[in-house]
């Protein structure tokens, strides 16, 4: 019975996480915390579309930019497609333009990572707090 | 409507024109609000609208204050290392 409890836990913990990671503000959402959830997708979101916007979506390039691409898949693994499309594609990135678009989108990445790793820790609590209750 | 969305992501192919003046460095600015916003999301104990958007507007003059201060600082290192060090440097030659 405890086993059990501890592997429906970790499951949670780790479901929590994968939507976290696959949508901005998912983590938070499925834990009832809506308003957060709005906040953080909003923010994130429109952090990663300003800069693809600015410096074009060969920004995200795997194969040149690789330390960059690490950063730009923590704000969705749906990243990867556009990193295929920015590999692929021949887009032009140049300039300051360049510099910031990657530096909006990678910074959009960690932001999500941080948004991640506390929704993990919530539903720690969440179930900690179930459990002694 | 297929020419308005191609459109819009046509916009998303193309850089945009920023130079590298010191205007550039307003770009910090909006990233910055992004930063605050979603670490006071993370750290608030309940999101009550009011008390968010102060807390986040703290933090955002915070990042601020401290930019300007680190900014003030670099520029005065620059100065002395490119306009005082040589002419100390030339005078204690001999």
């Amino acid at each position: 019975m405890a086993q059990s409890a501890k592997e429906n836990h970790v499951v949670f913990l780790i479901s929590t996480g994968a939507l976290a990671w696959l949508v901005p503000g998912g983590g938070h959402f499925i834990l009832g915390e809506k308003r957060r959830a709005v906040i953080i997708f909003v923010a994130i979101v429109l952090t990663f579309l300003v800069g693809v916007y600015v410096g074009s979506v060969g920004v995200i390039d795997p194969v040149h930019a690789r330390p960059w691409y690490f950063a730009q898949m923590m704000n969705s693994p749906l990243v990867m497609i556009l990193g295929r499309v920015g590999a692929t594609g021949n887009y032009r990135v140049y300039g300051r333009a360049g510099e910031i678009g990657q530096i909006y989108t990678s910074i959009a990445g960690l932001l999500n990572l941080l948004c991640v790793v506390n929704a993990i820790y919530m539903a720690h609590l969440r179930s900690v707090e179930k459990t002694e209750a | 409507m297929t020419a308005f969305f191609t459109m819009i992501l046509g916009s998303f192919t193309i850089p945009m024109r920023i130079g590298t003046d010191p205007a550039s460095m307003l770009w910090l600015l909006p990233l910055s609000v992004s930063i605050a916003v979603v670490y006071k999301a993370t750290k608030v104990h309940r999101v009550q609208l009011r008390s968010f958007a102060r807390e986040a507007a703290v933090l955002f003059g915070s990042i601020l204050i401290f930019i300007l201060v680190a900014a003030v600082i670099l520029y005065g290192i620059a100065w002395v290392v490119t306009e005082q060090l040589p002419g100390l440097l030339d005078k204690s030659a001999f």
